[in-house]
């Protein structure tokens, strides 16, 4: 199947769930409040801890909303565009619904992970990218066209990895029968992206940040809008992007030859 | 009396074993629940690192307040209370507690504290395997009356948690999908509960605003009694407002189960 095939696949899933989203209004508006409170959460707990201490491993209190607004942002487009999908399919292996993804005509990982979009996730991606023009402009920044392209491009790194990484969590569920709750772990281990690198030190900055890529995801951005273009940490997001992705790749398709299907 | 304690016995009894077979979950959760303390361990650090002295306390008390805050959360959280009050009413499965001499709360609450007894047994075991890391860390306060204020505290801190899940679960009489309102709700928890960061962190005016709310006594309260952040006379007097709030909760649970009934419909032949 042609790319364009699959973009057209793709349009037909969010006119679809816009449709859907328009008839469940109240449903929309709640969600979209949830989300909003969880990032005021995150944003007020920055505030109250830089009432308290003037920086945070070398990072500033603005500079420090950077970077969780960033990780915010990357979080809300993985919840817009992935979540819902991603979280049913675990659902569905275990029933046996998967056996609808499968029938169809078309790669099974794009069927099942682009199903559905979240219409309140994405209308918070612009919130938190709200949140991220603020604190530049409290900083006092003016990135220029290429700052903002490159940062556009390391989030969409960052989108990929934490795809990835949500993929490889679900996946479990191929091995596991019942990866109920699993999903938690992918949020617990996305914190992480919210610290400062230079916070990490001996084993824990080679896990979370040479081995999972959870830190690098959203501190290279927010360090590129702060101090400009470093040519390694870049090579070296993208270069993460394209590992965890195959990966991800990887263990899904072992993980869906030992789908036994649910017909008898 | 002894046939209605035998009653919600038996319930706690049915409630143990069935909640020792997840107790899987529940580990996994504890585990999950220590890497949580990891985030914690390196934000605070780096946060200490600039100023030795943050709200009066150090790097060992404010990391001390967060542990016990998870042991307390493991002992007397409300984890999925709601969704399960939630699943009975939607699928229909209260209808057979309409139909016999038992007490919807007691039976839930039964069922409750049998789920805290495994889930609280469960995360010791991380917190065991934990301290050798972080045992010279903790700084707990001297002085035995911070157990005997803390921990009846920890059980009102308890009814209120579970008091409020029966509430958001009894939210399904009216609007059927209640996840989004519980959702919303951990997110005010998380921050007026003082999960997110000790709550004399706050303004002065913004943490005399969260006294006065019930999120305060939920885990902050006991948490803070026995880590040092809340002196005796405070606690002796705030356990009254406590008291107070587990009483109003009551009420409100009370009068959502009566209204919500009013609106139920029993289906079934």
């Amino acid at each position: 199947m042609s790319p364009g095939r699959y973009f057209t696949i793709w349009l037909a899933c969010i006119r679809y769930t816009l449709v859907r989203t328009l008839m469940f209004r109240g449903d929309f508006f709640i969600w979209s409040l949830v989300e909003l409170c969880w990032m005021s959460v995150n944003v007020l707990m920055i505030l109250v801890i830089y009432q308290h201490t003037a920086s945070i491993a070398g990072w500033s209190e603005y500079q420090m909303v950077l970077l969780v607004a960033t990780a915010m942002l990357i979080q809300r487009l993985l919840m817009g565009f992935f979540w819902t999908s991603i979280f049913e399919m675990g659902r569905n292996v275990r029933t046996g619904d998967f056996d609808f993804v499968l029938a169809q005509p078309g790669n099974p990982l794009f069927m099942a992970s682009t199903r559905k979009i979240d219409p309140d996730g994405l209308a918070n991606s612009v919130l938190a990218l709200g949140v991220v023009a603020y604190a530049v402009h409290r900083l006092g920044l003016h990135p220029g066209a290429l700052d903002l392209a490159l940062y556009a491009a390391l989030v969409l790194c960052g989108l990929v990895i934490h795809f990835s990484i949500l993929v490889l969590t679900i996946s479990l569920v191929f091995w596991l029968k019942n990866a109920q709750g699993m999903e938690g772990s992918y949020f617990t281990l996305a914190d992480f992206g919210r610290l400062p690198r230079a916070a990490f030190k001996g084993a824990s900055r080679i896990l979370f940040v040479w081995i999972l890529p959870l830190v690098v995801v959203t501190n290279v951005p927010a360090r590129t809008l702060l101090q400009g273009f470093h040519p390694g940490w870049v090579a070296w997001t993208a270069a993460m992007a394209a590992a965890w992705f195959s990966l991800a790749v990887f263990v899904f398709n072992r993980g869906l030859r030992r789908y036994s299907s649910a017909s008898s | 009396m002894y046939a209605v304690l035998n009653k919600y016995r038996t319930a706690f009894l049915i409630g143990l074993q069935s909640n020792v077979v997840y107790r899987w979950n529940f580990a996994i959760r504890s585990c999950f629940s220590f890497v949580q303390l990891a985030v914690i361990f390196i934000l605070w650090r780096a946060a200490y690192a600039s100023s030795p002295d943050i709200g009066g306390f150090g790097f060992g008390q404010t990391l001390t307040y967060f542990v016990t805050l998870i042991v307390v959360q493991f002992f007397i959280g409300a984890f999925n209370e709601d969704y399960q009050i939630n699943e009975e009413i939607r699928n229909g499965l209260i209808n057979q507690f309409l139909l016999k001499p038992i007490n919807y709360f007691s039976y839930r609450f039964s069922i409750f504290t049998a789920a805290r007894v495994v889930s609280g047994s469960l995360v010791l075991v991380p917190l065991l395997a934990a301290l050798p890391l972080l045992g010279h860390l903790l700084v707990f306060p001297h002085g035995a009356w911070r157990l005997a204020l803390g921990l009846p505290a920890m059980v009102m801190g308890g009814l209120i948690q579970f008091t409020i899940a029966f509430c958001f679960g009894m939210f399904t009489f009216w609007f059927l999908e209640i996840q989004g309102f519980i959702i919303l709700s951990l997110a005010l928890e998380s921050i007026l509960g003082g999960q997110m960061f000790p709550l004399d962190l706050l303004p002065r005016a913004a943490f005399r605003v969260t006294q006065c709310l019930p999120f305060y006594y939920q885990m902050y309260f006991p948490a803070a009694i026995l880590t040092g952040r809340i002196s005796g006379h405070v606690a002796l007097r705030q356990l009254p407002v406590q008291a107070a709030w587990v009483v109003g909760l009551f009420g409100l649970a009370a009068l959502l189960w009566k209204r919500g009934l009013r609106r139920h419909t029993a289906v079934g032949g």
